[in-house]
């Protein structure tokens, strides 16, 4: 049983906004499906929901077209988050929940439940306005699983969490997937990635550039990440300007450098020589999913993927800057 | 993809959930209970008006160069003024016109003046013997109450020479003449004569239903629009349209709002009716027995009741679908009001042709709107109401009419579809088009 991206190409006028597109998720996995903004991510799960249809090729779960499965096989957490505002939270939950065909008492007694897990109980009665931003992401994501669906597609799950939020979605991630629940989630969060998927796919302008397990890409990356510790310096201004470095993070006493594939990470060492830098650390580690992803898309994933006709106002991938020094490695 | 989403329960669930989002709001309520205290008044206001006429006696001085003359004069004119309406009780009805004698001209020409009298009039014995009969009012010189007083001039003329006959001539008392005037170009129904209150019965009924059609299209319809241009504005259309197909979303939405308006509607309506059914009996337990003067509702049978019925729904439907694929067009609820505009337009076209109709006016035009939707479910139903409508002419709209919807339904569906997730369009003929296409 696999969720199967049949070469789906899709055009909205002159965009061409997936191209071919092709992958399998397996069953009961966390699948991450990684680009950045306008690479087709939420244009391919509005295939899967029958939302738009493919102009070629086919999606299908567990061998059959989409326009054969029931709308309840999906639970989908749409980027751009909305409810009812004046509504109560429960009543709300219950209504998505009914409209899947459950039935109102068992969304009801879930719905609680959920609401207990994320500890927001106490919201079940007040309008959705009343909630912070989180806390409505919160009751978006019960609404996309109460009515337990086969497949979770969530785009952009973690986007606007703070670490708590975030540690309690992870969590529920990884016991519905524990049920047998299949996860696509769509990020530019590489660590988020990292950190949950079994198998992943990197798309670019609606093609797949990279799929397979996380250990399979790690394994046939040619991309660097090298961890540089200087006597003194904790951010180093100048490496960013080596040649072949195309992304800094700081760390704990050091800073993390991604490479191409073309740059040999001793060329970091001879360049710290050269500036007659203390060097108390050096270690070429195991490429990260950012460097594996730089690597595919030959930028990071917070770049803006170059969309710019009207037709992409189909697509609603949100605006995201793109810090070229990312926050908080490992 | 109709065979994976059939219409219910979805429809149901969402029209369940727009009934209550609206019938429960607080606005909702405040303008159900302003709105029927406004209609209670207005069924109420033909009473308060009988009352107050009730109460206001015109005053008409008399001036006369003798006695004789003035006495004659006052009877005279008191008789033809005060005329009690078809069915009043002599004993309890009262006059309208108070004549009194007036002795200075100047005083009496001042009380005109300052509109404490309605009227002054001199009777004078001119020395030929021939009686000069001069009216001065604050009305028209031609107005029915100066006609009147004309012919109160000759039958005074006729008194005073009666008069003149020698004293044992016996003469009944004077009698003032009936007088009835009947029109031979009165309106028929199916070739029987119409009863001239139930006429204007219906008159006044299909003035009223056609304008609750204009008001119920235009601010439901308009419900319907900022419903669906919220739900997407607010993002929330998008876990709707993975949760319900666009035609469950539609339909659930027209019904449930659809519902929410008729049930203000009736709210507003049954207390109003209520009233009118017992207009009479409130008048005559107010104003006494000879004031009740034929009940409004006189000429409502069930047979016009269910035409509105069916005009109401099906003129609504149309409108709300064509708002609902407008509402799913806009990004900004703002935007509804210029969207808005030509749609509105329309329904005042088939509002205004149809008072027009109500009128007996335009019958080429009219008869050709009453079957052209959108505007058949105002003018037919205005026809219906005046009478003059073949039952094949009455089936051919109404078919009509359905097959309009039934069309409508479809584009409506396709560019809700459309429209639901296109963010940052201008409002445009071409780009609804074109997303409609594309869907």
């Amino acid at each position: 049983m696999t969720l199967e991206i049949d070469h789906v190409t899709k055009r909205f006028r002159s965009t061409l906004a997936l191209d071919d597109l092709a992958f399998e998720v397996p069953r009961g996995q966390i699948f991450g499906f990684l680009g950045a903004n306008g690479a087709g991510k939420t244009t391919t799960m509005r295939i899967c929901l029958g939302i738009l249809q493919a102009d070629s090729g086919e999606i299908r779960w567990d061998g059959k077209p989409t326009a054969d499965l029931p709308r309840r096989t999906w639970g989908y957490l749409p980027e751009e988050r909305g409810l009812y505002a004046r509504m109560p939270v429960l009543d709300q939950l219950v209504y998505f929940a009914s409209l899947y065909g459950q039935s109102a008492d068992r969304a009801r007694d879930d719905a609680q439940r959920w609401l207990a897990r994320f500890r927001i109980p106490e919201y079940a009665n007040r309008r959705a306005e009343e909630l912070s931003k989180g806390n409505q992401q919160k009751v978006q994501f019960i609404a996309a699983i109460l009515h337990g669906p086969d497949v979770l597609l969530m785009d952009e799950p973690f986007t606007g969490l703070d670490p708590v939020n975030l540690a309690l979605l992870r969590a529920a991630f990884v016991e519905l997937r524990d049920e047998g629940r299949t996860i696509v989630f769509s990020t530019h969060q590489m660590e988020a990635a990292e950190a949950l998927c079994e198998s992943l796919a990197i798309i670019d302008q609606g093609r797949v550039v990279a799929a397979g397990t996380l250990a399979e890409l790690k394994r046939t990356s040619r991309a660097r990440t090298v961890r540089l510790g200087l006597e003194g310096e904790t951010m180093p201004a100048w490496v960013g300007a080596v040649p072949g470095v195309v992304a800094v993070r700081p760390g704990a006493g050091f800073v993390e450098l991604e490479l191409t594939a073309e740059t040999e990470p001793s060329a970091i060492l001879a360049a710290a020589m050269a500036r007659n830098a203390q060097v108390t650390r050096f270690e070429v580690a195991e490429p990260s999913l950012e460097a594996i992803f730089i690597e595919m898309v030959g930028r990071p994933a917070g770049d803006d993927a170059t969309l710019a006709d009207d037709d992409a106002a189909l697509d609603t991938e949100a605006e995201g800057d793109a810090p070229r020094i990312i926050e908080g490695a490992a | 993809m109709a065979g994976r989403d059939p219409l219910l329960p979805n429809a149901a669930i969402v029209a369940r959930r727009e009934y209550r989002d609206r019938t429960r709001g607080p606005l909702f309520i405040a303008s159900t209970i302003i709105l029927m205290a406004l209609a209670l008044g207005v069924a109420l206001a033909p009473i308060a008006i009988r009352y107050f006429d009730r109460q206001t006696v015109t005053r008409i001085a008399v001036i006369a160069s003798d006695d004789a003359l003035a006495l004659r004069a006052i009877g005279v004119a008191d008789g033809l003024l005060n005329i009690p309406p078809a069915g009043a009780d002599p004993a309890t009805w009262e006059k309208t016109f108070l004549l009194e004698r007036a002795t200075d001209p100047d005083a009496a020409e001042g009380r005109l003046l300052s509109g404490a009298i309605g009227g002054v009039m001199k009777v004078e014995r001119l020395p030929t013997g021939q009686i000069d009969v001069q009216y001065r009012t604050n009305g028209p010189a031609d107005g029915v109450r100066s006609q009147l007083v004309g012919f109160a001039a000759i039958a005074i003329g006729i008194l005073d020479w009666t008069a003149t006959l020698p004293a044992d001539a016996q003469l009944d008392p004077f009698l003032t003449p009936r007088f009835e005037p009947v029109s031979i170009n009165a309106p028929t129904i199916g070739g029987e004569p119409v009863d001239q209150q139930q006429l204007a019965s219906r008159a006044f009924l299909g003035i009223v239903f056609v304008v609750l059609i204009f008001i119920t299209v235009v601010i439901y319809g308009m419900w319907v629009a900022t419903g669906v241009a919220a739900e997407k504005s607010s993002r929330v259309m998008e876990l709707m349209i993975s949760a319900a197909s666009p035609r469950q979303l539609l339909t659930g939405k027209v019904v449930g709002i659809g519902l929410a308006g008729l049930t203000q509607y009736l709210a507003i309506a049954l207390p109003a009716l209520g009233v009118l059914a017992v207009q009479d009996t409130i008048a005559e337990f107010i104003l006494g027995p000879s004031w009740a003067s034929g009940a409004p509702l006189v000429g409502l049978t069930p047979d016009l009741l269910a035409t509105y019925g069916v005009f109401f729904l099906l003129g609504f439907t149309l409108f709300a679908l064509i708002y609902a694929a407008m509402g799913a067009f806009v990004s900004r609820p703002e935007d509804l009001q210029t969207l808005s505009l030509p749609l509105s337009l329309l329904a005042m076209v088939g509002y205004l042709s149809a008072i027009v109709a109500l009128g007996g006016g335009g019958r080429g035009f009219v008869t050709i709107l009453s079957f052209v939707p959108p505007f058949s479910p105002f003018v037919m139903l205005a026809r219906v109401m005046i009478g003059q409508v073949e039952p094949w002419e009455l089936a051919l709209s109404i078919g009509l009419l359905v097959a309009a919807i039934l069309v409508v339904a479809v584009v409506a569906t396709r560019v809700y579809a459309a429209g639901v997730l296109l963010y940052g369009q201008r409002p445009g003929l071409r780009a609804f088009i074109s997303a409609a296409r594309r869907a």
